[in-house]
């Protein structure tokens, strides 16, 4: 099952790039890598999503940095 | 220039006011009842004291930078790495924000009306139709908040008309009675829902008519508070003591009208309000997010990067908390904090920095002059 997430994840990611790249200037390479780095950052958060749904979050990373001052509202 | 589309301040103002309310309606009556108990009515008039300061000072900020949204200023205002450094922040931050504004609309439709299908389905519909406004630019979501947002105020106010009989002004008492402390303690969490108000000074300088940006940014402000002094007012007269155990409590609120067994299940009302005011509220964010990056890195275009980033909102939207109850905790005890550190601590001292610059700059001018 795993498995098939991950092939459709990937080509659902490919036809973003592939559709997207087209329709950009051919000078503008900057905004081409741009496209591709964001692209290639979420197919690497999906993929880690699915194999480890319970990784810790963005949330937690904040938690631990607020805390002291989130105590005050418990 | 990135966007050249232009909207007048009154849809600035009518974009805004779902921006803020959309999420707040819904989860903020019960956040505030758990510390301000019955005095949590009050609680939105203190908070609304940050929108209009926030407010403020986007416009000070604005004057000084006229043509440049806040990844563009800060830096000038910082020099080029801390400014860099401050739009990663901010990258960051609304990252995480909009992951976490596209999770609490996943979990109220699926918590209350699509129970079996999966939530990343409720996300992905919601950011297809959220990316084709943010494609199409500021004019189309400046234009669609113009059509949606009265309805939605109207619609509003017309389940609380219906309420009315119900209510019990009892509740109301004791007022005050262990004094202010309490409803401030409460406006914490809603004055986070307020600083989000930083959101205009991404649109002043579209602008049609600046001059008017103040005023109107200052009327959606009040019209906020209005609304959600309606929304506690209500909850609290309806439900008393209850409504801090309720998750949501206007939805209940709204399935409890009854008028002569004609007018009944207006809960439909509350999920259209709902979905509507968060395609607003999700669109402003994403197209501040879009737009930012753009001019974080300085892009040519930004709707090249629209779809990948609608991608990452929807992971974000899974990854930024594992179920409601662990969202609720992490909104009502770090997260006011974190948002207004970066919501008004950010712009508060851009501010500041920027007004010794240039008073610095007008002394050099009289030395040299």
């Amino acid at each position: 099952m795993k498995m098939v997430y991950l092939l459709g994840t990937t080509l659902l990611v490919l036809l973003m790039v592939l559709s997207q790249l087209e329709k950009i200037n051919k000078n503008q390479k900057k905004d081409k890598v741009v496209l591709i780095v964001f692209s290639v950052f979420g197919w690497l958060i999906a993929i880690l999503l699915i194999f480890f749904p319970d990784v810790p979050g963005p949330s937690e990373l904040i938690d631990v940095l607020y805390k002291p001052l989130g105590k005050l509202l418990e | 220039m990135l966007e050249r589309g232009k909207i007048s301040a009154l849809q600035m103002a009518f974009m805004m006011n779902p921006t803020i309310l959309a999420t707040g309606l819904l989860l903020v009556p019960a956040i505030t009842a758990k510390t301000a108990k019955q005095d949590l009515w009050l609680s939105p008039i203190w908070a609304s004291f940050i929108g209009f300061m926030i407010v403020f000072v986007a416009y000070r900020l604005h004057k000084l930078y006229p043509k440049e949204t806040m990844f563009e200023y800060s830096e000038q205002i910082l020099g080029k790495i801390p400014g860099k450094m401050v739009g990663a922040i901010f990258v960051f931050y609304y990252f995480h924000v909009t992951g976490i504004i596209v999770r609490e609309y996943g979990e109220f439709i699926s918590g209350t009306f699509l129970h079996q299908t999966p939530m990343v389905v409720v996300f992905s519909t919601m950011i297809i139709v959220s990316a084709m406004a943010v494609y199409g630019g500021l004019e189309v979501i400046g234009r669609c908040s113009e059509m949606i947002v009265p309805v939605l105020l109207v619609l509003y106010l017309v389940i609380f008309v219906m309420l009315l009989k119900d209510l019990d002004t009892k509740n109301f008492f004791p007022m005050l009675e262990n004094g202010l402390g309490p409803s401030l303690k409460g406006s914490v969490v809603l004055q986070s829902w307020f600083s989000e108000f930083i959101l205009v000074s991404f649109f002043f300088p579209y602008l049609r008519d600046h001059d008017k940006g103040m005023k109107w940014g200052m009327i959606s402000v009040f019209s906020v508070m209005f609304y959600m002094v309606l929304t506690n007012v209500m909850a609290l007269l309806l439900f008393g003591k209850l409504t801090a155990s309720l998750t949501y409590p206007v939805m209940v609120a709204a399935r409890y009208i009854s008028i002569a067994e004609f007018l009944a299940h207006l809960e439909s009302i509350v999920i259209a309000l709902w979905v509507a005011g968060t395609f607003i509220k999700i669109t402003v964010f994403y197209y501040v997010l879009v737009l930012g990056i753009a001019q974080w890195l300085k892009l040519s275009d930004f709707r090249s990067i629209v779809l990948p980033i609608g991608f990452l909102l929807v992971l974000f939207g899974v990854w930024s908390a594992p179920n409601l109850q662990v969202l609720s905790h992490f909104l009502s005890t770090s997260a006011p904090f974190y948002l207004l550190s970066i919501q008004a601590g950010i712009p508060v001292i851009l501010l500041i920095i920027a007004w010794i610059k240039k008073k610095r700059q007008q002394m050099k001018g009289k030395l040299i002059g």
